[in-house]
């Protein structure tokens, strides 16, 4: 499988026309100080320019553009290229300009939609960024942070050869982030796995197969939405006491586990078994019809807790299911969210590892385009948005480190950024409204405190 | 607390019917136990628990935080391969419906010992079938023990029934609350390499396993009006009903090879006690079954051709045993230990009068509830018993039950 290559990415939010880029790589490349050979341009956005003139000012942060060669998958430079004296390395993934091969024929800068390749006046030749072998002079420079050098699809380079173990086209409702969050899950923890999907959306989606059909390559199966641990504890159990080492795995819904199936939840957790429990918490039960569960937040619609004349939405605040496997002393607890992958890769590697020798539980937010009532496309900035306003707190608790925020904000956005995205709160009152922002801060206050326990 | 008596070839000891149990799954080798102290609480499982404590007994033990959870770790165990043991009563029971129902269908060859209670309400501790004849139509074997002896030889039946491939059920060893449980007797303790000769191989989850070495979805959705769907169901349920059906085989093949084993007989679905010339006979279950069998023999001493039919396995219903041993009876009295609200009479009684119509000629017939909420069924009430079947014979059979230990 190919991989992604690193590469330069620009925040024009953090630019502020400095030309200290430019000046790093004329000095780089050319050994000069002629800005206009430097291998990348900073110019003021189309409109800025102007606009900055009749004002009188110079041009604002956010108003530039960059033209840099993008080191493009599919390069058009390399293609229309009539003499093969620019190719993509296959390892880096820079194109390369090769000397003695070129022509001078100058079809590569008529080639380039990014103006990433052009003529260097004073040799002659074109010239274009070679990313300085991976230590660009440019963001070095950069004083704004504005220039960055990134590695990018690093969850995608690491995890992109691991064998999918579900079955292709699970049946998801349109933009549901369940189906990323299984895939990846299972990818991860791999084949000496086996695997539980209580009742709701993750069966709902034939994981555990219909009518003869499995939706997995590991053995799967549905416990009763009661039992999930339970029967995972006999499972691991039995295979230790064989001497084989497998995963025990659920991946539940928040209805099950916080409700309905709590006892044996707990009852698990406190004897300590070998399981790695992940909660998807789309706050209700949402392959049943949209119900109330008690992760449900206050204020929510579902369709039973409607909106009526005498009500508007669930009256009770959600349980706080992360904090409660806390007070369990399980040996690995953490927080997580679909829109920050990374977090939650790098606490699944810990969960899987405490799994070994302890409980392990995961509660991952999971927003659900069709119960909380926003567009199919929206779901990642749903998911970021809960935590960029604190509605969802990312952290994570061992018995010997204590609860560590991963992703602490320092100006978090009012619960409105939030709330307004979707449709589950359009009812809402003014009340309403501060009831949740304080109990956000409660609930911030209250984690942030655990926090500094430490 | 046991004596051990060591006599040549033969261990006897001295002990209630909850450790006998225990002895036998402890030489049945199961891999797990699970356990969970309901009130009422039998010391079954505690028994269990300082076997596998003391090093007699090598199995993981589970104390799970309720029955559910008890029975829902047994299902994983045996889907991963295990033989696996539990026991429980009364509301334990009734709370672990949800997986009980389930285990039939999954065709887990689970062992329980049920030690019966009644049920509640009006508030009881005491022993009754009332709990396991709640849960008789949900795809168990249910058989029922006399004596203490038979209790620890029929526990180890069990595992040798239920993982039968013709089979592959769960089982039910039911012995009643008190009267069993807490009975002492003196008894014959099996030598384990003797169980380990009559167990055989084990190999529980062949049919369903959850195993990474050969993965399967178990269990995955079935049914619905399309596709597969409804043929899929019918052949699972059909398939399960057929295992009960077979049961009635393995039962009785499974008594004859511990009793050529063992040299200890019983009858594997019921006993026939002074049936042979009998005019009319009485029905039981359980531990009533010595008083009744004291009392016919008082009876028949003074002249009355009055027999004994004593079911064993009252799941599957043994219909055609039944019907044979009917054969020639002209009155019959069921005596119950619990009620079936629905019909009010006894739950035996009312299966009976399924097994009569088989048998194709009127036979009048009463049905007596006692016994109910640890009340005893003495020797006196059977005498009771004996006389209102008798008048059966002569006189118009009853409309409603006849209630045992009423005017007590």
């Amino acid at each position: 499988m190919g991989r992604a290559q690193n590469t330069l990415a620009f925040d024009a939010a953090k630019c502020d026309g400095c030309n200290k880029c430019l000046q790093a790589c004329a000095q780089a490349k050319t050994g000069t100080d002629d800005i206009a050979r430097a291998r990348l341009q900073v110019l003021p956005a189309a409109g800025s320019f102007e606009l900055a003139l009749c004002l009188q000012v110079l041009p604002a942060a956010g108003s530039f553009e960059l033209a840099l060669c993008r080191q493009c998958g599919d390069p058009k430079c390399v293609s229309v290229c009539p003499a093969g004296a620019l190719g993509k390395d296959a390892d880096s993934g820079v194109i390369a300009w090769d000397g003695s091969k070129c022509v001078d024929c100058l079809l590569c800068t008529v080639g380039c939609a990014y103006a990433g390749i052009a003529l260097d006046g004073a040799t002659g030749h074109v010239a274009k960024c070679d990313l300085c072998d991976g230590t660009p002079a440019c963001t070095a420079a950069c004083p704004t942070g504005a220039l960055s050098y990134v590695t990018t699809a690093r969850i995608y380079n690491e995890v992109g050869d691991w064998e999918d173990l579900f079955a292709p086209g699970l049946a998801g409702c349109q933009g549901c982030n369940t189906e990323l969050l299984m895939r990846h899950t299972l990818r991860r923890v791999g084949p000496d796995t086996v695997l539980a999907t209580p009742p709701g959306c993750v069966p709902g989606m034939g994981s555990v197969g219909y009518n003869g059909l499995a939706g997995t390559k590991v053995p799967v199966f549905h416990p009763l939405l009661t039992n999930t641990a339970a029967m995972l504890t006999g499972i691991k159990r039995q295979y230790k006491r064989k001497g084989r080492e497998i995963t025990a795995l659920a991946i539940a819904g928040d209805g099950g586990a916080s409700d309905v199936g709590f006892q044996s939840l707990s009852g698990a957790a406190e004897r300590g078994e070998q399981i790695l429990f992940m909660v998807v918490d789309n706050e209700g039960y949402m392959n049943t019809g949209m119900q109330r569960s008690s992760c449900t937040p206050y204020g929510a619609w579902t369709s039973t807790t409607p909106v009526g004349r005498e009500s508007k939405g669930k009256t009770q605040d959600a349980k706080n299911m992360p904090l409660l496997m806390v007070n369990h002393r399980c040996a690995y607890v953490a927080t997580a969210s679909t829109a920050y992958m990374e977090d939650l890769y790098a606490k699944l590697d810990k969960a899987i590892e405490a799994s070994q020798t302890g409980f392990a539980y995961l509660h991952v937010y999971s927003p659900c385009t069709t119960g909380w009532r926003f567009p199919t496309e929206k779901n990642m900035e749903v998911a970021r948005k809960a935590v960029e306003t604190n509605f969802v707190m990312l952290w994570e608790y061992t018995p010997a480190q204590g609860l560590q925020l991963t992703r602490p904000l320092d100006d978090p956005q009012p619960v409105t950024e939030y709330l307004k995205v979707m449709g589950r709160f359009r009812h809402l009152t003014q009340e309403q409204v501060q009831h949740i922002q304080a109990k956000v801060e409660e609930n911030r206050a209250f984690v942030e405190q655990m926090a500094q326990q430490r | 607390m046991s004596a051990v008596l060591e006599k040549p070839k033969q261990k006897y000891i001295v002990c209630e019917g909850n450790e006998a149990a225990a002895l036998a799954v402890a030489l049945a080798r199961p891999d797990m136990v699970s356990v969970y102290p309901i009130t009422p609480q039998s010391s079954l499982v505690e028994h269990v628990a300082k076997l596998i404590a003391d090093g007699r007994m090598d199995a993981e033990i589970v104390d799970a935080e309720g029955e559910h959870s008890v029975l829902s770790v047994l299902h994983g165990a045996a889907l991963a391969g295990g033989r696996t043991y539990t026991a429980t009563c009364g509301p334990g029971l009734a709370f672990m419906f949800e997986p009980y129902f389930r285990t039939s269908g999954m065709r887990l060859p689970i062992v329980m010992s049920i030690v019966t209670r009644d049920g509640i309400t009006p508030q009881s501790v005491w022993g009754g079938h009332q709990d396991a004849m709640t849960v008789r139509e949900v795809g168990w074997v249910q058989i029922y023990c006399e004596s203490v002896q038979e209790v620890l030889d029929t526990t180890i039946m069990a595992f040798k029934i239920a993982e039968h491939h013709d089979v592959m059920l769960p089982v039910n060893i039911c012995l009643d609350g008190n009267y069993l449980s807490y009975g002492a007797s003196r008894i014959t303790l099996p030598e384990q390499d003797e169980v380990d000769a009559f167990m055989g191989v084990k190999d529980v989850n062949w049919h369903a396993a959850l195993d990474p070495l050969r993965p399967m979805a178990v269990d995955p959705l079935t049914g619905g009006a399309t596709g597969k769907g409804p043929a899929t169901f019918v052949r699972y349920r059909k398939g399960q009903c057929r295992g009960m059906q077979n049961a009635l085989r393995v039962i009785a093949e499974v008594h004859d090879e511990f009793a050529q084993r063992f040299g200890r007989h019983y009858a594997p679905l019921l006993e026939e006690y002074a049936m042979e010339d009998a005019e009319f006979a009485l029905m039981t279950l359980g531990s009533m079954s010595g008083a009744a069998k004291d009392a016919v023999d008082e009876a028949r001493a003074a002249g009355r051709k009055v027999g004994i039919i004593k079911l064993k396995t009252f799941s599957p219903f043994p219909v055609a045993a039944l019907v044979s041993a009917l054969a020639n009876v002209k009155a019959l009295g069921v005596v119950d230990r619990s009620v079936g609200f629905r019909w009010n009479c006894g739950p035996m009684y009312q299966e009976t009068l399924g097994a009569l119509y088989r048998l194709g000629r009127h036979v009048p017939s009463a049905s007596f509830i006692g016994g109910l909420a640890g009340a005893d069924i003495t020797v006196e009430h059977f005498h009771r018993v004996i006389e209102q079947t008798e008048a059966l014979l002569h006189g118009p059979a009853p409309t409603e039950p006849i209630w045992i230990n009423e005017h007590d």
